[in-house]
């Protein structure tokens, strides 16, 4: 009865297929440009060259087509094999995270990657799936004794899933994926509902360690946010990358620049313009016109997946789907942030839009998890 | 299912607060983006139009290449490029034309060269003129108004400090080519890079090259630079040491100047190249400037390419030198003995064709170290027909590796031809041509007709005969430094064995005492590759005069000269091989360069020139094989 029969299909989210497909199209539509190198030729995994003038397109169409599959991947799994290993992933997950710190490759300053011979593999994306099937587990398992909302005692646990992995991948330093990683934990608990009086007083705490935090960041961390309050300050320093990045987004007013016109970004003024800064092509070149329309892209597809949340019929299902809708929530939100000068420079990227195989995989990974969901809602009727 | 609760909570409002709280989100980030964009949007417009960023990429500083003692063979030094800016000068066909006229180029070809750099982007800088003088610079400098948009960078371009010493084995670099463009190997190369293209250059571009390093730098609507935006330093290339020991190279250099021909010398017992010299040469540094056609042209000229390097990719017949591994081949198949005499009348009858010793009147009564001394047709035609080509073959080609490339890894290199029955089977298409002749067998034995070998397979066969019967693969690099002192690559001690031989020891004895026979005996034919006997250094080797016919004409060409020899004959240190192309005999011509080799590689002086020239006891040995 796992198998994909025919009455799964009576269940397929539409919606949720045609904005999981439409994003990374469009994606790539604005990497073609932003990665635009008319020399360039594109070698393909060291096997062969490609005469394309967009290396980061190319390949990132090769990482939607393998993405798909893992997608397929993510749909044939029932739902109940997640709930079953959820504890071995989380386990798993974990290992990896205190592995990288150990013989981590550092790239960049950051010990993020296990070199595995030949490709590299990043445990933080791991932790993301680990950590959303386990609190959809332990959530569901222990419902608040009350029925409505957690006291602080019963929050010990789930906080502890939640704050291990954030902590390991702070260290890294990696702030940006901590924080999504949070924001989700905490979003599944807040889900299920948290007394009002613990919440304050965990809001108190959390106000009151933020001092030592901000202590325990790295100088660079402390001076990105620094900057975000007063970007010119130092506009050649930290706050290059915000006061660049401002300038393409506002330069492309209401209709952008056009197509491959954008002087900000196809002039390097933007370095990681095909990755963390992807979104500041988008607007200049498509101007404030373009930025809706991703955005609205990117509400469909939350409307997609909350709908999917809401019709579950248990709750390890419902905490699920809503799992990865926050994820990729905290991902947009904060990248998006990020490139228009709301938020601190973190280094995350933008779902299904910045070039990058690990992010493409994993996302596409929880999509298809979500539509699995979906049309297996009607399997697991209570008993 | 106990697991799937129905969930006891509202699930319905829950995800509606949820969607309220993305919604709400979105729209504050779609606020800040009006923000940007519409209200504050043509404030940023015009500080994006006044942000002028010029992308500089700045290319490394190349490794350097020393020699086996660490002493600097190629360094860098500064250079001018002249390069130009479209996007800054109002009228580019103008600005080309001007500088045309400055630089005395013609305007057309600079032009072309802009074309061709087309898809480069407007802001970027396209390459007009490489390593120019600094005169042109002044000239150019003093004309700036007249053009717009002509930047002078300063760029690392190689220099050779000793001109084209080793210009074979260090090789030359020059821009990419199209075609390597398309190539995965030069996968993040750029148009305009310069990159190795021969030789050690070639082959360890990868460590040479560094990292490009790229400069972003913020420019005023005049182009000129008010600031840096951001920049990547350029890792420079790591440095490639070789087994090459410069004193060595420039005599072996020196001795084939005027002529053609190959010298290599190596350390038979770890396989290290001490040096490779090739004549005719070129001078790696005319390929920092763009090559004219007639550059080209003397370069790649038919009767001597300069490009050709004669120790790996000559292949010619061995001569005589061949004979020692006859000998070998013979004797550790028992057809004949130390010891058994044959008689030389100056030929040999083979049916009814004549086979002529090079000594016309007969060397007499010849065993086999007179036969090596006197280097003696007759004796080794005989010794030749017991054996058979095939077991020659055998012994030359499985063995002591002839016949196939030696492998030192730099460039293509000649495989050589050592015949046999089945070679001739496969490559003729004749019936008739296929079947070997037992009278093809005695020009084999003596190093002669369909048999050839490069300068740098004899070094390597005969290492294998003096070190004790090892085999080794030569080698030309010792390690690779890279700019922050890590040791990337270094040859163990230690050889690389390519066949340890199971010969009778007695033999390879009996064998190198006959070569230092050879050099000391008073009839020897190659005692003028001999050092001056006060310094009790004695040499051994073996000569060879190679006949050459020339294919087109038919007519003979003047011989090849061949000396290989080692020394000391104790203890060999250093084994070398002469080649003169068309030199002669090979005691005369070949035997006195690896002298030359020899006597610095053990330090001693030159000797005095009267003694150099003495008279020679006798005129050296001329092989030949008549056929009537």
């Amino acid at each position: 009865m796992n198998s994909l029969d025919k009455r799964l299909f009576a269940h397929f989210d539409w919606g949720l297929a045609i904005f999981t497909l439409i994003i990374p199209l469009f994606g790539l539509v604005v990497l073609f440009s932003a990665g635009y190198d008319a020399e360039g030729t594109v070698n393909l995994f060291g096997l062969f060259n490609v005469n394309f003038p967009s290396a980061a397109c190319l390949k990132q169409a090769v990482y939607l087509l393998v993405g798909l599959i893992v997608m397929g991947i993510g749909i044939a799994i029932p739902t109940q094999t997640f709930y079953r290993y959820s504890f071995l992933l989380y386990g798993i997950a974990l290992s990896l995270l205190v592995t990288v710190a150990g013989f981590g490759v550092v790239v960049n300053g950051s010990r993020r990657w296990l070199d595995l011979g030949g490709f590299n593999l990043q445990p933080s994306e791991f932790m993301k799936l680990g950590l959303i099937v386990t609190m959809a587990r332990v959530l569901s398992k222990r419902t608040p004794r009350d029925g409505v909302s957690y006291r602080f005692s019963e929050l010990l646990v789930p906080g502890l899933f939640i704050a291990i992995p954030m902590v390991l991948i702070a260290k890294q330093p990696d702030l940006g994926t901590a924080l999504s990683l949070g924001i989700v934990g905490v979003g599944q608990i807040l889900f299920v509902g948290v007394r009002r009086k613990t919440l304050l007083a965990i809001v108190l705490a959390v106000l009151a360690l933020a001092y030592p935090a901000w202590e325990m960041l790295h100088d660079y961390q402390q001076r990105r946010i620094l900057v975000l309050l007063d970007p010119e300050s130092d506009p050649k320093g930290s706050g290059y990358h915000i006061t660049q990045s401002k300038i393409a987004v506002g330069s492309g007013e209401l209709f952008g620049k056009g197509y491959r016109q954008g002087t900000q970004t196809q002039l390097e003024f933007l370095p990681e313009h095909t990755t963390d800064f992807v979104f500041s092509v988008l607007a200049e070149e498509w101007g404030f016109v373009g930025c809706l329309f991703l955005l609205g892209l990117f509400f469909g597809l939350f409307v997609s997946m909350l709908r999917i949340a809401s019709r579950t019929r248990d709750l390890f299902s419902c905490l699920l789907a809503f799992g990865f809708t926050m994820q990729i929530f905290a991902h947009v939100v904060i990248n998006i942030g990020m490139v228009i000068g709301l938020m601190p420079v973190v280094g995350i990227p933008l779902p299904l839009v910045s070039y990058g195989g690990s992010s493409m995989l994993s996302i596409l990974f929880g999509l298809g998890i979500v539509q699995g969901v979906s049309m297996r809602r009607l399997q697991y009727r209570p008993s | 299912m106990a697991s799937f609760e129905r969930p006891s909570l509202n699930v319905n409002s829950r995800t509606w607060i949820a969607l309220g709280i993305c919604a709400t989100s979105l729209f504050i980030l779609a606020l800040r983006l009006w923000h940007l964009q519409i209200i504050n949007g043509h404030v940023f417009r015009d500080r994006s139009e006044n942000n002028r960023l010029r992308m500089v990429y700045v290319p490394p500083p190349r490794g350097l290449i020393l020699d086996r003692n660490g002493e600097v063979l190629v360094r860098n030094r500064p250079s001018f490029n002249v390069d130009f800016v479209t996007e800054d000068s109002p009228n580019p066909e103008q600005t080309v034309r001007a500088l045309a006229e400055i630089t005395g180029q013609p305007a057309d070809e600079l032009l072309e060269k802009l074309t061709r750099q087309g898809k480069r982007r407007m802001y970027e800088p396209k390459l007009l003129l490489r390593d120019v003088s600094r005169d042109l610079v002044a000239k150019i400098a003093a004309q700036r108004y007249r053009l717009p948009g002509v930047i002078i960078s300063v760029v690392p371009a190689r220099d050779y400090i000793h001109a084209d010493l080793a210009a074979h084995a260090i090789g030359y670099i020059r821009e990419i080519s199209g075609e390597q463009l398309k190539n995965p190997l030069y996968a993040g190369y750029r148009m305009g890079d310069v990159i190795g293209q021969y030789g050690v250059e070639a082959r360890y571009e990868r460590y040479l090259q560094g990292e490009r390093g790229s400069q972003a730098v913020i420019v005023n609507a005049a182009g000129n630079k008010i600031g840096e935006a951001y920049s990547h330093l350029a890792l420079p290339g790591s440095d490639v040491m070789l087994t090459i020991d410069r004193r060595l190279q420039e005599v072996a250099d020196r001795a084939l100047s005027g002529k053609k021909g190959a010298v290599v010398a190596m350390d038979p017992n770890t396989g290290d190249i001490l040096a490779m010299a090739a004549a005719p040469r070129f001078s790696p540094s005319i390929f920092t400037t763009e090559v004219s056609k007639e550059t080209w042209a003397d370069l790649v000229d038919a009767k001597g390419n300069k490009l050709t390097n004669r120790a790996t990719q000559g292949a010619y017949p061995p001569g005589s030198v061949f004979k020692m591994f006859v000998a070998a081949a013979a004797l550790s198949e028992g057809v004949v003995t130390p010891q058994e005499r044959f008689f030389c009348p100056g030929y040999t009858m083979f049916g009814t064709r004549k086979f002529r010793c090079h000594k016309h009147s007969g060397h007499g009564s010849v065993d086999l170290f007179e036969a090596v001394v006197q280097s003696c047709d007759v004796y080794f035609y005989t010794v030749g027909q017991r054996l058979g080509v095939d077991r020659i073959y055998q012994y030359a080609h499985d063995l002591f590796e002839f016949g196939e490339p030696a492998g030192l890894g730099i460039g293509d290199e000649s495989a050589g031809l050592i015949p046999s029955t089945a070679w001739k089977a496969k490559y003729f298409r004749n019936p008739e041509d296929k079947k070997w002749y037992p009278g093809e067998t005695l020009p084999v034995s003596i190093g002669q007709g369909a048999i050839t070998t490069t300068p740098l397979q004899i070094v390597r066969g005969l290492s294998a005969l003096v070190n004790g019967g090892i085999v080794v693969k030569p080698r030309i690099v010792r390690k690779v430094v890279a700019s922050d002192g890590r040791v990337l690559e270094e040859t163990p001690s230690a050889p690389d064995i390519v066949r340890k031989l199971d010969l009778d020891p007695d033999i390879m004895d009996r064998l190198k005492r006959s070569m230092v026979g050879v050099v000391e005996d008073k009839r020897g034919t190659g005692h003028r590759a001999a050092l001056p006997e006060i310094n009790g250094i004695s040499v051994g080797g073996k000569t060879g005069t190679a006949q050459v016919a020339s294919r087109e004409s038919g007519i003979k060409d003047e011989d090849h000269a061949w000396f290989a020899g080692y020394a000391p004959a104790d203890n060999p240190k250093i084994v070398v091989a002469a080649l003169v192309e068309n030199g002669g005999h090979g005691g005369a011509e070949a035997a006195p360069i690896a002298q030359d080799v020899f006597a610095a590689y053990f330090g001693i002086p030159d000797p005095p020139p009267e003694e150099k020239n003495a008279p020679k006891k006798k005129p050296t040995p001329v092989p030949e094989v008549n056929r009537e």
